[in-house]
């Protein structure tokens, strides 16, 4: 099968070390804004330790995912697929014992001193499928019409659909929109007529604006059969759009942007931060990034994301097989969309959400399942036969 | 190469959604700008905003002091084991907190209750409480009703179960469960050294707990008065609101009883505060301005401390006496005796002591406020008022002489004084506690015609009313305004038009008072008529540097007249005749007692049926002396007696001490 002009190295000999360095650089920052944040308040653990843990352990498991060539994860993605919507249900049904309730939500399984999040291991297996299901049905249909492009929406709408449903009954919004982040960049990567993407993308704009035109013109409606009663819902949003007015929905928020704000161009310095955030090492780890080293932190602290993304992008670029592209782009759709959420709700852009800077928060479940995310990139870069003389077919 | 077909949209598609990641992070880049750079100092401004935090430090209560100047009610400094309860502790949390405690500090179980106890029994044998409750009855109720049910089927044997360590861990976790979330709460006050440095040692294992130097009152003359004294704890929730309005915090001590509660305002320090500036980040900024706290005022009793401890001496050496020997037996329900001594000119209470004998420990302790608080039949000793109802409602006259022997009324009942005494005027009747005399009055004043057997004109229940509003003016079943929270007035009995009962309620046998009611009487006969309001505090005065020397004086409480009596005065010198010759007349009922006293009481003596087939009576005393400047008013009650006069001869004891005492320069300066 080796073509003359081709090369053969084995795959640790292909590793992107440019992918690595960024992550060594998200380690420090990591590392850095965690310290500032155990200092705020009167925690009797060391975050930063148990981060580095994490990351060590992450680090083994990007080892571990290396082993297997990607191709075999195809193989095994409906396995994988299956594993995560039994943890899914499984959260759904298991006693309170070993899925506690915490601030209203079921969303974490607690064995010992062990807790994991299983949408984490769901993110993973819905990237896999969802990639194999395109790559898949690409193989089959060399000439597409617009019913072959509409049978692959349906199917990407059905993978995706089954898991964000479930996660929805958790509930979790924002792990859900990050299903609908993954799969809107796969289908866009999919090949699926722009028309399509358009029209879809359309659809999802006039929901949303009926949603709010619903919630103005008919509130007593949106009230009894949209929130279901929950009134409590729409303080999300009143938070996000005028915390001022709603001091208490919107502490989260104010304080964030007051610490992000008060940093200016260079930051208060480190461990100089005074605005108090609770639990700022998960969700607001960026606020304390902000107002220790100003702009000039958070701008490189967007930088490495978007390094990060670019060196993805690329390794999706070189891939020659069109699966290990989709797993980029699977990947590169859940970083972004986390990235910009969490960013975004510690500057008001974003309404707030449970959602953990990738790489940079601290936590566990998250932690390991980015690095595994990330472990397939470097396992489809590894994979990438180069070409002596290039390819520019 | 099939497969670059295949792939061919691929690298497009994956530039344009790089594409959109760049739009995305391009977002949050200008946003970055507009909020660190654009809008950055005005937020730095707001950050760097500082607080005001203000720490209280407890001011030292008022002392109290006696009107001699001794020291009533001290300060001492001790030291106190607090609970600061976090927000989301739990009642298992808090469990756990209280057995852990329990193995350090001892605490007296006697404040739990048996709700304590049974909620208690509950959270210990959840699910064998839960057995208890049938299937039917859990659809049936709701979750608060099958607690109440489950209550109700704790049994007195259950929760006899809890050993004495139980008992321990709940009267600790009871303080536990009092607090208020981020507000430190009192678990014990007065903690010995060996606690402390236990609590020190494990302090780590503690959470929430903390030792801090407190301050609890002492009392140097022991259990003397100290009923009335009142005490001082952390704010009851039921009054929370009402403290909190008035600046108090949640952990303040409070006055909850007695004078402690009357004079709150008074005893109250001023906390001293430190004001200092924080940055946001709670560290203190420059240097705190510091308002100096100040001690609450002093308080100077009316009551004379000697006096008191010798009232209660004589208390309980004549109860002991009346319960010893041949009347051991007979006065087998003896066991309480009130005494109350005042000035009838000025208010002033000078002694207000009462005993009562615990069966169980065969010891007598000081019961001051059943002078107040606890209401008897006082019998004879409201003829005088009964006289002077007859005699301004012009039923009677200064002359009017009725026949003292059994009345009949044909019906077979015979009512009788205790030995007829032929015709007699409104003075001997007082001398000799005429009933008949009295009777006369209250049909007279039903519009009964004796004579005739008939009512001319009926009006039992006016009867009940005149006799009732005259006793009122003399303070007999109203407030007497004494200066303690919500003092009884005596119990009511209505209005009935059963002449039979306005005629014991002629005598005193229906309505009854408070011992500080009768001495409100007297005095108000002694005094001419003016009802004077009884108070035991003399003076307010500011605290003192000096330990030795009081402080300046704020406020003299002044003598205060409550109302004069309706009646004439030749009506009032008739009574206090009567009064006089009880006790000196040649029949008089209790001059074999007090007719050679120098000092020329007045008075009267009663005697209430509590039990008439045991004969057992309440054995009241009211009076006063000197007879024509009337400086000492007393009300002696002694309840359920079946022989003896414990009355006469605590009343002759306390009245001979006075004036003893008064020789030698006490107890009135």
């Amino acid at each position: 099968m080796l073509m003359d002009n081709e090369k053969k190295f084995s795959p640790w000999q292909q590793i992107d070390y440019n992918l690595v360095f960024i992550l060594f650089l998200m380690f420090c920052v990591s590392c850095i804004a965690i310290y500032s944040a155990q200092q705020m308040a009167q925690y009797d653990q060391n975050f930063v330790v148990k981060q580095i843990i994490y990351y060590v352990v992450g680090g083994i498991a990007i080892v571990g995912v290396m082993f297997l060539d990607y191709d075999q994860y195809r193989r095994l993605s409906w396995y994988l697929y299956g594993l995560g919507i039994i943890l899914l249900i499984g959260i759904i049904i298991a006693p309170l014992s070993l899925v506690p309730d915490i601030n209203g939500a079921r969303a974490w399984y607690r064995i010992g001193g062990f807790a994991f999040q299983p949408s984490e291991v769901m993110k993973v297996a819905l990237i896999i499928s969802l990639s194999n299901v395109i790559a898949s049905h690409n193989e089959k249909y060399i000439i597409r019409t617009i019913r072959e492009d509409l049978i692959l929406i349906g199917k990407i709408a059905l993978v995706t659909g089954v898991p964000f449903l479930l996660i929805m009954m958790q509930p979790d919004l924002g792990t859900g929109l990050v299903f609908i982040a993954i799969a809107g960049s796969l289908m866009l990567v999919s090949g699926v007529r722009w028309r399509l993407i358009f029209i879809i993308t359309l659809i999802g704009i006039l929901f949303i604006a009926t949603l709010v035109w619903i919630y103005f013109t008919f509130p007593q409606f949106f009230i009894d059969y949209i929130l279901r009663g929950k009134l409590y819902q729409l303080d999300r949003f009143y938070a996000w759009l005028d915390p001022e007015a709603h001091p208490d929905a919107g502490y989260n928020t104010l304080k964030a942007v007051l610490a992000v704000g008060s940093g200016e161009l260079f930051g208060k310095g480190f461990l100089h931060g005074s605005v108090y955030i609770p639990e700022a090492q998960t969700d607001f780890i960026f606020s304390i990034i902000g107002e220790e080293w100003g702009f000039l932190g958070t701008s490189i602290v967007i930088s490495l994301f978007f390094l990060l993304i670019y060196r993805m992008i690329n390794v999706g670029l070189e891939s020659n097989e069109a699966f290990g592209s989709y797993l980029c782009a699977g990947v590169i759709g859940w970083f972004t969309f986390q990235a910009f959420q969490n960013i975004g709700m510690n500057i008001q852009v974003m309404p707030i959400t449970g959602i953990p800077l990738p790489f940079i928060s601290y936590g566990g479940s998250a932690i390991l399942a980015c690095m595994i995310a990330l472990g397939l990139v470097l396992n489809v870069r590894s994979r990438t036969r180069k070409y002596m003389f290039g390819s520019n077919q | 190469m099939q497969k670059k077909k295949k792939k061919s949209h691929v690298p497009f598609r994956l530039n344009a959604l790089f594409l959109s990641v760049f739009l995305l992070f391009s977002i949050l880049i200008f946003r970055l700008g507009y909020v660190q750079i654009v809008k950055g100092a005005e937020y730095k401004q707001t950050s760097d905003q500082t607080d005001n935090v203000t720490t209280k430090l407890d001011a030292p209560r008022g002392k109290i002091y006696d009107r001699d100047h001794r020291v009533v009610v001290n300060n001492k400094p001790v030291y106190s084991i607090t609970y600061t309860r976090m927000q989301n502790s739990t009642a298992e949390d808090r469990l756990k907190l209280a057995e852990k405690l329990s193995h350090f500090i001892h605490k007296d179980t006697s404040e739990v209750t048996e709700r304590d106890k049974k909620d208690f029994f509950i959270l210990l044998h959840k699910k064998e409480v839960e057995k208890r409750i049938t299937a039917k009855e859990k659809k049936k109720l709701n979750d608060d009703q099958i607690y109440q049910l489950e209550l109700d089927r704790v049994t007195k044997k259950d929760l006899d179960q809890l050993t004495d360590h139980q008992l321990e861990v709940l009267a600790i976790k009871r303080e536990l469960d009092g607090g208020y979330s981020m507000s430190p709460q009192r678990v014990k006050v007065g903690v010995t050294e060996k606690e402390i440095a236990r609590i020190s040692e494990h302090l780590k294992e503690l959470p929430g707990i903390d030792i801090k130097p407190d301050a609890q009152r002492d009392y140097p003359f022991g259990n003397s008065f100290k009923g009335i004294l009142g005490q001082v704890k952390q704010i009851p929730k039921s009054k929370m609101d009402y403290y909190l309005a008035r600046g108090n915090d949640r952990n303040d001590l409070v006055g909850t009883s007695f004078l402690e509660e009357q004079y709150e305002s008074v005893l109250r320090g001023k906390k001293s505060k430190i004001e200092y500036m924080t940055d946001k980040a709670g560290n203190p900024i420059g240097d705190p301005i510091e308002k100096k706290g100040e001690r609450g005022d002093d308080l100077v009793l009316t009551v004379d401390m000697d006096f008191q401890k010798k009232v209660e001496n004589i208390i309980e050496s004549e109860l002991k006496e009346s319960k010893s020997g041949s009347f051991a037996y007979a006065n087998r329900d003896l066991k309480e005796a009130y005494v109350t001594v005042m000035n009838p000119n000025t208010g002033e209470i000078l002694a207000m002591a009462g005993k009562q004998y615990d069966p169980k420990t065969g010891r007598y302790k000081n019961d001051p406020y059943g002078n107040v608080y606890d209401s008897f039949a006082a019998g004879s000793v409201v003829k005088g008022a009964t006289v002077l109802a007859g005699l301004q409602s012009g039923v009677i006259t200064p002359n009017t002489h009725f026949y003292d022997a059994p009345l009949n009324f044909g019906d077979g009942r015979v009512m009788k004084s205790v030995e007829n005494m032929g015709s007699i005027g409104p003075l001997t009747a007082l001398e000799r506690s005429s009933n008949v005399y009295m009777w006369n009055i209250a049909m007279r004043l039903a519009g009964y015609d004796y004579s005739k057997k008939r009512f001319i004109h009926e009006n039992v229940e006016g009867a009940f009313r005149t006799l009732r509003n005259t006793y009122a003016q003399f303070g007999l079943g109203v407030p007497t305004g004494i200066d303690l929270p919500s003092e009884a007035t005596g119990y009511h009995t209505g209005i009935s038009d059963d002449l039979a009962q306005a005629m014991f309620f002629a005598i005193g046998q229906f309505d009854t008072y408070t011992p500080l009611q009768l001495a409100q009487y007297v005095s108000t006969i002694a005094n001419d008529g003016y009802r004077m309001q009884p108070h035991l505090v003399k003076e307010i005065r500011e605290p003192s540097e000096d330990p030795n020397k009081l402080g300046k004086l704020v406020t003299r409480i002044e003598p205060n007249v409550l109302n004069r009596i309706d009646m004439k005065k030749s009506d009032i010198e008739l009574v206090q005749k009567g009064f006089r010759l009880v006790m000196s007349g040649a029949h008089g009922t209790a001059a074999p007692r007090f007719s050679h006293k120098s000092y020329l009481p007045a008075g009267k003596s009663g005697t209430a049926q509590v039990d008439i087939k045991t004969g057992m009576d309440n054995r009241t005393l009211i009076a006063y002396a000197p007879y024509k400047h009337p400086e000492v008013a007393i009300s002696v009650v002694v309840p359920n007696v079946r022989a003896d006069t414990p009355n006469y001869e605590i009343g002759e004891k306390v009245l001979d001490t006075y004036f003893e005492m008064k020789d030698k320069g006490e107890p009135t300066k």
